[in-house]
């Protein structure tokens, strides 16, 4: 960053939020980066975004006859049967025993292999609730929960109440800009459309698409369209929109050049559209020394997960996809040996209701996920899994539950684990303050 | 503004429509300007009245619909995914031909307002979206209050957002109603999460921070109220089914699936009631929930908002929408919700017919990017052999095609402000939300096979090939500063710039005189892909 780009940085940031609480100065902050090295080592995030709301009690449920007793109780006609779920044993057992949903083997295996952790009920906080502080209205809780769109935003952003038009991954290309400088594309890159987790207050993703493209435009052709693109806009839009050519041009031509020439994967994928995102995640890995990427984070997402109908039907085959996929990106990652340098994690803009409305379920708020890698430490469940009692401890009406981990929390261990200075950890989780446990410990 | 633009001249009683100004009034009201619709609106008179003239001639025009062409192409015998595509096509076809350009251009942006998509449950459902399309265009100019009923109805919603059996509670079984259609319903397609003011603005509490328009116990009540509607026609709830008819037939109350408890409601000043009592019918629980919400103040400015985003401009000034939203309030004649007079204030506003070369650079709004293929088929008479308007997926082309979606919210949100100069200074641009890298890259080369493989120079070309029509400039090839002239005059009204316009002039010299189709793509192709013309200003 130069210094015109820090101060527009650290204004945005504090503007985005008076209860912004640095660690030190912010002048000391950004000095202390200008001295830092580039990395030496490769790292990758790739998240996987499940839009519309896993309902995750389909996905890790209680095994154990006291535990299912009362899920299947308060589930009622969306329960998943005691016996077809895939037994998981965790290091650590809290008590209980569980299983992932039959449609899942494949992150069972990851589980028992100890490349996957659970994150037991995981959601946007902005510090820690209980039921009578949520009941009583003394706890200040994330804007409009259980609306798809400000969840999703909060997932991405970590804004809470502030202003903030970033997301915690493009502030991460932030605070590494000096770090990265030797990078020929940007650190996020998107192949599911434009996404507020990547926007940074400076740095700007490559949204790439599922499979990357080329320009048809070449010779003469292409140096006129590049030099109407360069040329001054009088009207705000244009510029925007030229700023968006500028960068496809740059990247797209770049990317287009090192994918040709990748090695070709053995690992198979699955057909679907998530696979095909996943795979283009492994075939960029594969060219990051030819891009000169030490630090990236890749955003897939995929739909279809906001059941409010058919849930039995249709979330079963998400499910399947979601595990296949995940698998055989980690095979990939294996095969290219870097999978202890890519991490892959899950985010969904809530879970549901415990309630059913017939066939589905409704918006709700902590839930599942997901993280995957050799630098996880596997085969654990971290947080506490929730009682799924309706009525009970942790549920605000109609089963909806409250987070025991914060998105922040969440967050925070994915960017120390990815080489962020802890200095930055404000910068990066503006609420992380705000919480005993900064680091939950799940990342090697 | 110098080069090859043609200087606008403020409207002024007795002078007829300026061309480059009656070009942008149909860059809002239509799908693209054609030489024909400029030709017609200059020929409506003083530009004082031309253009409410030309828009109550256009509300006068019978709404072109696609439900008769889906129950043709059945009978003939298309099923399946053919159908699918025979909707596509024919929604095309009406967009590039067909004269009630105004209304399905409102329709349009309703469509991106209260959102269904054929991507998801309404896959097989072709009946059913051609007709939530016809209940658009015939309310486009219509009621507010009889549209969000229709909408509210109608089996695609019923199916899109699960309120078609949508069953009362049952609290033995921890069963409740489905909340998706009644959250939605206010959040997108009516009041919004927060308090306006009369302008538009967010009303903030005393500590400045925004107030919600309601809580879990309003979408609570909601979903109560919608409870027990299915496919009409059955003799129960529980026996209703799906079939080509009931498809497009208003859903149907039954009674033994209605919710029988009292619904929380929006509570708000002048608020005839925020609390149903129990054991209503569906229908006047419905009617009753409905008038809450339509009556509710955020109604005005946020349909307001969002449709002046849809046609005129991303950034629409306060005093703007609070015009448009006092139109919708009451149209003149006391009655509230009437489309056709909140089109007509929105079209008519002196801001969205400023002086262009004062104007501020935040002027207009960057086009949908299917709006930038269509205009350039309708100003160049684009049409194929076999007569049909083919681009299937268009939404992965151009990240957007009807009634396409990926969710309900619509391909862009209305506050989408991406970094940078938009939003540093407070800007939304909601298209650009689309206008990623891959998508840009993807149109420019659909562009680019339009303008130079499918147009009228080419021989052999395939019968479903969209083709352009270039023999106008052909007819110029030797002269390049004519060609230039004339795309500028149907692409840009000609307001070119003069970089651009030298660009394009060196395209054509980049090919002999004898490659005469060559000489106008070249140019052509500069253009379309150009910043200037993916702005609509």
């Amino acid at each position: 960053m130069d210094r015109l780009s820090r101060r527009q940085f650290l204004r945005a940031l504090s503007t985005g939020g008076a209860l912004y609480a640095f660690g030190r100065t912010p002048g000391t902050v950004m000095a202390q980066t200008a001295a830092v090295d580039a990395f030496s080592d490769y790292k990758s995030l790739v998240c996987v975004f499940l839009l519309g709301g896993n309902d995750s009690w389909s996905v890790v449920v209680p095994r154990s006859d006291a535990e299912y007793a009362a899920y299947a109780a308060s589930r009622q006609n969306l329960a998943i049967a005691q016996d077809v779920l895939l037994p998981i044993g965790p290091l650590e057992p809290d008590g209980a025993e569980y299983g992932v949903h039959p449609s899942m083997a494949d992150v069972q295996s990851l589980f028992e292999m100890g490349r996957c952790a659970v994150i037991a009920n995981v959601g946007p906080l902005i510090e820690p609730v209980t039921l009578e502080m949520y009941q009583q209205g003394t706890v200040s809780l994330p804007p409009q929960l259980f609306s798809h769109n400000d969840q999703q935003d909060q997932w991405h952003s970590l804004r809470g109440h502030r202003t903030l038009r970033s997301g915690w991954a493009g502030r991460i290309a932030d605070v590494l800009a000096e770090q990265t400088t030797s990078q020929r594309l940007a650190l996020n890159i998107s192949l599911s459309g434009t996404t507020l987790f990547q926007a940074g207050e400076i740095a700007a993703p490559y949204v790439m698409g599922p499979t990357g493209t080329i320009f048809t435009a070449v010779g003469d052709r292409r140096a006129a369209f590049e030099r109407i693109v360069y040329a001054s806009q009088t009207n705000v839009y244009g510029r925007a929109f030229a700023d968006v050519q500028d960068r496809a041009l740059r990247y797209t031509t770049l990317v287009n050049g090192a994918l040709t020439a990748a090695p070709v994967l053995t690992t198979t994928f699955p057909a679907s559209a998530l696979a095909t995102q996943l795979k283009t995640v492994a075939r960029m890995i594969a060219v990051r020394d030819q891009l000169g990427m030490s630090r990236q984070i890749f955003y897939v997402a995929v739909g279809g997960f906001d059941t409010h109908d058919s849930q039995l039907v249709n979330q079963p085959k998400l499910l399947g996809d979601v595990s296949a996929s995940l698998a055989a990106f980690y095979n990939a990652t294996v095969e290219l040996g870097v999978s202890a340098s890519v991490t892959t994690f899950t985010q969904s803009d809530f879970s549901r209701t415990l309630t059913s409305n017939g066939d589905g379920s409704d918006h709700a708020w902590g839930g599942i996920q997901f993280v995957i890698g050799d630098a996880v430490k596997g085969r654990n469940i971290y947080g506490r899994y929730p009682v799924l009692e309706i009525g009970g401890p942790v549920d605000v009406g109609g089963g909806r539950l409250i987070p025991s981990i914060s998105t922040d929390q969440y967050a925070a261990t994915l960017t120390r684990w990815f080489g962020v200075d802890p200095a930055h950890q404000t910068l990066i989780t503006p609420n992380i303050g705000n919480f005993a446990q900064q680091d939950l410990a799940f990342m090697l | 503004m110098a080069g090859l633009a043609v200087a606008f001249v403020q409207p002024s009683h007795g002078a007829p429509v300026d061309r480059s100004e009656a070009f942008r009034f149909l860059q809002q009201a239509t799908f693209g300007p054609t030489k024909m619709d400029i030709d017609g609106l200059v020929a409506l008179g003083d530009s004082s009245l031309a253009y409410r003239r030309w828009i109550n001639e256009q509300i006068a025009i019978p709404p072109s619909l696609l439900l008769p062409v889906i129950q043709a192409k059945w009978s003939s015998g298309l099923r399946g995914p053919e159908l699918n595509k025979a909707r596509q096509d024919a929604w095309f076809r009406i967009t590039v031909l067909e004269r009630d350009q105004l209304r399905q251009r409102v329709a349009f942006a309703l469509s991106e307002i209260m959102v269904v998509s054929e991507r998801g449950a309404l896959t097989e459902r072709q009946f059913a979206l051609a007709d939530y399309h016809d209940v658009l265009v015939r309310n486009a100019f219509g009621d507010f209050r009889q549209l969000i009923e229709q909408v509210t109805l109608h089996p695609a919603m019923g199916v899109y957002l699960s309120m078609l059996g949508n069953r009362k509670p049952d609290l033995a079984l921890n069963i409740r109603p489905d909340e998706n259609y009644a959250r939605e319903l206010l959040q997108l397609f009516t009041i919004g999460l927060v308090q306006l003011n009369p302008d538009g603005t967010i009303r903030t509490n005393q500590i400045g921070a925004p107030i919600p328009t309601y809580d879990q116990s309003v979408i609570e009540g909601f979903a109560n109220v919608f409870t027990g509607w299915n496919y009409s026609g059955a003799t129960s709830f529980s026996t209703a089914i799906v079939n080509r008819i009931t498809q497009a037939r208003p859903m149907q109350a039954y009674p033994e699936e209605h919710s029988p408890v009292a619904k929380r409601l929006l509570d708000y000043s002048g608020a005839l009631t925020s609390e149903l009592p129990p054991d209503q019918t569906p229908a006047k629980d419905l009617s009753a929930a409905l008038d809450n919400v339509f009556n509710h103040p955020n109604v005005a400015p946020f349909i307001a908002r969002r449709l002046i985003q849809r046609l005129v401009a991303s950034n629409p000034s306060s005093e703007y929408v609070a015009r448009v939203a006092a139109v919708f309030a009451d149209d003149g004649s006391g009655r509230r919700g009437q489309l056709g007079a909140v089109v007509r204030a929105i079209l008519l506003d002196p801001e969205a017919r400023p002086n262009l070369d004062t104007a501020s650079d935040a002027t207009g709004k960057l086009k949908e990017p299917l709006l930038r293929l269509i205009q350039l088929w309708r100003a160049y008479k684009a049409s194929s052999k076999n007569g049909v308007y083919r681009l299937l997926n268009a939404d992965y082309i151009f990240g957007q095609g009807h009634l396409l979606s990926p969710s309900v919210f619509n391909f862009f949100t209305p506050d989408y402000a991406p970094q940078g100069e938009i939003a540093e200074r407070a800007l939304v641009a909601p298209e650009l939300q689309i206008a990623t890298e891959y998508l840009n890259t993807v149109i420019t080369n659909y562009l680019y096979a339009q303008v130079f493989a499918r147009n009228s120079t080419k021989m052999n070309l395939a019968a479903d090939a969209i083709v352009i029509n270039l023999s106008e400039e052909v007819a110029l090839a030797s002269n390049p500063d004519a060609i230039v002239m004339s795309l500028s005059t149907k692409l840009l009204g000609g307001r070119i710039s003069p970089a651009l316009a030298a660009e394009a002039r060196a395209g054509v010299l980049r090919w002999p005189v004898t490659s005469r189709g060559n000489r106008v793509a070249e140019a052509m192709f500069l253009i379309v892909s150009s910043p200037e013309y993916a702005v609509q200003r």
